[in-house]
């Protein structure tokens, strides 16, 4: 989800983001991952839209999600037509024409490769390397060689889930 | 006797086929317990995730379907392609788990 975020704050002037909320990947009622419950998001499979929303508001709310946001609805539409499950990125261009499609998540889930498609059309956004990248700091301790949590919890586009 | 033959070397071979099946089988259930992390991971891969493989037929230069969305104010609804504008459109799907 960091990466994302990243992405959309780097090139928001330049593009539109949409997430879009679709069912849960590893909800306690299916595939439930030790990760999950490590990072406290615990949540069956919603059953009504109503319970979908609520989740996805927890989400946005927990992690100040910036994206402008949507939910699939119980048919599971979105999900259907973009095979979005569990996560997957695209990029539509101006005319409604698919530009990217990527993999699906999570081992080909690339926000890498969005952000290289909009440095190809707006130009790259350089981000300092971070200080512990210098050779004379300090070794990183175990915490802090941890992703953020904003980086690492699961999210839309990254359940993180394994 | 003939046929007596035939039987009787049947059945040495199919016990090897089925070992050799038994262990194959036992392998790839290990190497997939392995790369899930664990039993149980490995079914829910092969339960959740398999079916989803190779899934959908757009693809770059495809048109991209509309579909009707729920804001999250619970309320009301948009479309997918009202979303279209001057500009590219980054489409981010996923959920919290």
């Amino acid at each position: 989800m960091g990466d994302i975020v990243q992405i959309y704050n780097d090139y928001k002037d330049h593009a539109d983001f949409l997430t879009v909320y679709v069912r849960e990947a590893h909800p306690t009622d299916e595939w439930q991952m030790k990760s999950n419950v490590k990072d406290d998001v615990c949540y069956a499979q919603p059953k009504t839209l109503e319970q979908r929303v609520a989740i996805a508001k927890d989400f946005t709310t927990r992690f100040k999600f910036p994206l402008p946001f949507g939910v699939d609805d119980m048919s599971n539409a979105a999900d259907n037509v973009y095979a979005a499950w569990p996560e997957r990125l695209y990029v539509i261009d101006q005319t409604g024409h698919v530009v990217y499609r990527g993999g699906m998540g999570p081992f080909n889930y690339k926000p890498v490769e969005v952000r290289e498609w909009l440095a190809a059309k707006y130009g790259a956004v350089k981000h300092e390397a971070p200080a512990a990248a210098a050779s004379t700091a300090p070794s990183p301790t175990p915490a802090s060689r941890t992703a953020p949590p904003t980086a690492s919890a699961p999210a839309p586009a990254t359940p993180a889930t394994k | 006797m003939v046929r007596f033959e035939g039987t009787v070397l049947m059945k040495p071979l199919l016990k090897w086929v089925a070992g050799v099946l038994a262990v194959l089988l036992l392998a790839a259930s290990g190497v997939l317990c392995y790369m899930a992390g664990s039993p149980k991971d490995a079914y829910g891969l092969v339960r959740y995730a398999l079916p989803h493989m190779h899934r959908g037929t757009l693809k770059v230069g495809s048109d991209a379907p509309d579909v009707r969305l729920l804001a999250l104010d619970g309320t009301n609804h948009f479309h997918l392609r009202e979303r279209l504008s001057a500009r590219p459109l980054v489409l981010v799907f996923g959920s919290f788990t």
